[in-house]
């Protein structure tokens, strides 16, 4: 190009590369290059685990549990994880939305067939139980729809969620082995809990 | 033995502009070597920047009242000396210390080189070396140091210089000196001296700022990081022939130069990923940008102005003025969002380990690694793979383990990219501010 307004070719071409540059990666994705968002915990989600027996139903039960919760705080399930991951004292809301978050999680997994019956969890149970093994091997013999008929899941876990001393329970996650032992307490008085109820409505 | 003595003195005003930014890449192992704070290790950038913006002009009224091949062997001289001082310095307060005699010596070479390479090669000429020789130790510097402190230490990039600044010594001594003393007087060039302000503080933005999202944010290796900013001195080069191209007049060159270092830090804000190749794109525009400004502003505030040195020192008080400038702005502003995004990144990785398709007890383990590594990251990003060399599964869940770190270290590049955005948007408003000084003032006439 050549005569007095050759220069103007020089603006031309910076404003055409830059709006290419800016717009190559605003195309590409640039702009919204940002960490993941957590979603949110009122909207229903799938949870999976990849074990099963009692591990994976507490697993999804505590991912329902924390959305549920999350969402009657008004926060996230990521945040109120990493506010309980810390050490110390929790607010009387805090435990009541734990405690009703756990709750309504085994409701929903009832209501969607994804709770297992009492029979699935029955050896698992015992062989982590110290019973008597002339007791445990009754009630390993017992069929598995009189084990179901006598105690239903969702019965047993709400009793074991009421159960659970939450405050002390979130008052240190970190204790895996004093987290174990008491759920396994609570799990034992529900299912003791859940039998004599039984029989009494029996009676 | 003339050319030797011009390439040399062409060599320390690079090598003293270089040492503006020549630490930058350095800093995260001057941190360490020297157990400092983040605060103090940024010192020895400001430091040396602000010493020779103030010295600068104090050099070149002195001169007029010295002998310039003394006056500018003993710069050199000092410089060389302060930089061997550097490299053996054992404490972060004699490191900064020994860089503002760094800084005082590198003004009155700057001086110095430049009346010398003036009455060696002609007004014109010894000019446009001096501005040449300023504009390509800006621009490599931080690459240079990158290399040198991968390759060896830290301490090299200052050792390395004692030699070429050495043998500046004796060849100030043989060149010539200024033979003629004009009287004239003409005032600074204001508006191109605050415009050349206003552009070294967005490209300390540019150079700075993405030196420490690549060694820092996404966790490269400082030679990596070293050869990706070499994009902007190679895209400088360029420069040249465009505006030869096209013939454009001065202030529309500098207009455009303004411009495209502005678009090539708003490039640099919006990465669409961590991919080193995004990034050079915008910096080919920000070293465009470099080559088309840098030097025509520099010129035209030193344009027939005499005393020649002292408007040269006005230059090269505005312009480390402006590096200054930069990094008192940006300093605060990102490592105030470093600490905001921490959060986001911390729920971003909660968010992927409870999804993880791994045992419950697995993901207990990485939370409880996690959890540490994070808590310890006191503004800084976290070094993840540290944390999960620790955590030790079942072979069949590896996979999904290595995956999960994969997962984590691309939200931590997110965040650390989301948070240098804004302050490289604040470097591109400070471009387009440097553009706005260009816009001519009607005097009104009475």
């Amino acid at each position: 190009m050549n005569g007095p307004w050759r220069w103007a070719g020089l603006p031309v071409l910076a404003v055409l590369l830059v709006c290419a540059v800016v717009g190559v990666q605003l195309a590409n994705g640039g702009g919204s290059y940002e960490p993941l968002r957590p979603a949110d915990p009122c909207v229903e989600r799938q949870v999976t685990s990849q074990v099963d027996g009692i591990e994976g139903l507490t697993e999804r039960l505590v991912l329902l549990g924390l959305d549920e919760a999350g969402c009657t705080l008004g926060v996230t399930r990521e945040e109120l994880t990493l506010r309980f991951a810390q050490s110390g004292d929790r607010a009387d809301a805090e435990i009541d939305a734990v405690r009703d978050g756990l709750k309504s999680a085994v409701t929903r997994m009832k209501d969607d067939g994804t709770l297992p019956p009492a029979s699935a969890l029955v050896d698992e149970a015992l062989d982590a139980a110290d019973l008597n093994r002339f007791l445990e091997a009754g009630i390993r013999a017992l069929p598995d729809r009189v084990i179901d008929s006598a105690l239903k899941t969702d019965d047993v876990l709400t009793r074991a969620i009421d159960e659970l001393d939450l405050r002390e329970l979130l008052a240190d996650p970190t204790d895996q082995a004093d987290l174990e032992q008491q759920i396994g307490a609570a799990v034992e008085q529900a299912v003791k809990d859940s039998l004599a109820d039984r029989l009494r409505n029996l009676i | 033995m003339r050319r030797a003595n011009v390439s040399l003195l062409a060599v320390t005003v690079a090598l003293v502009l270089a040492d503006s930014a020549v630490v930058t890449l350095a800093l995260p192992d001057i941190l360490r070597h020297l157990d400092a704070t983040v605060g103090q290790v940024a010192w020895v950038l400001i430091a040396y920047n602000l010493v020779l913006a103030l010295a600068a002009v104090p050099a070149a009224l002195a001169i007029s009242r010295a002998e310039p091949r003394l006056f500018n062997a003993l710069g050199i001289a000092t410089f060389a000396g302060a930089s061997a001082w550097c490299a053996v310095a054992d404490s972060i307060e004699m490191l900064i210390i020994a860089r503002c005699v760094q800084a005082i010596g590198g003004a009155l070479a700057l001086v110095g080189c430049l009346e010398q390479l003036v009455a060696e090669r002609g007004e014109r000429r010894g000019v446009a070396w001096w501005v040449t020789a300023g504009v390509i130790g800006t621009a490599v510097g931080p690459a240079v140091g990158g290399l040198l402190t991968e390759a060896i230490s830290w301490q090299a990039i200052f050792v390395v210089q004692v030699p070429f600044a050495a043998l500046a010594v004796p060849a100030a001594l043989m060149a010539r000196s200024p033979t003629t003393h004009r009287v004239d007087r003409h005032r600074p060039a204001v508006r191109a001296n605050v415009t050349l302000a206003l552009l070294s503080a967005a490209l300390t933005a540019a150079l700075f700022l993405l030196v420490l999202l690549l060694v820092e944010g996404w966790g490269r290796s400082p030679a990596t990081a070293a050869l990706t900013v070499s994009v902007v001195p190679v895209a400088a080069l360029a420069a040249r022939p465009l505006a030869r191209a096209f013939r454009p007049p001065p202030g529309v060159e500098i207009a455009v130069g303004c411009f495209l270092v502005a678009g090539g830090l708003v490039g640099l804000a919006i990465p669409p990923s961590s991919n080193l190749w995004w990034s050079v794109a915008p910096q080919a525009l920000v070293g465009l940008g470099l080559g088309l400004t840098v030097d025509q502003l520099t010129s035209r505030a030193m344009d027939l102005r005499l005393p020649r040195a002292e408007h040269a020192a006005w230059t090269i008080g505005a312009r480390h003025v402006g590096v200054v400038l930069g990094l008192a702005i940006l300093t605060p502003v990102f490592t105030a969002d470093l600490r905001d995004a921490e959060e986001p990144a911390q729920q971003a990785i909660t968010s992927l380990v409870l999804d993880a398709p791994l045992p419950p007890q697995d993901k207990i383990a990485v939370a409880e690694t996690l959890g540490e590594a994070l808590a310890q990251q006191d503004g800084q990003v976290p070094d993840l793979a540290a944390a999960f060399a620790e955590v030790e599964v079942d072979t069949t869940d590896q996979p999904a383990l290595d995956q999960l770190a994969r997962d984590l270290d691309d939200q931590l590049e997110r965040a650390a990219t989301r948070a240098f955005r804004d302050s490289f948007l604040i470097g591109a408003a400070l471009a387009l501010a440097a553009l706005l000084t260009l816009i001519p003032v009607r005097r009104r006439t009475s």
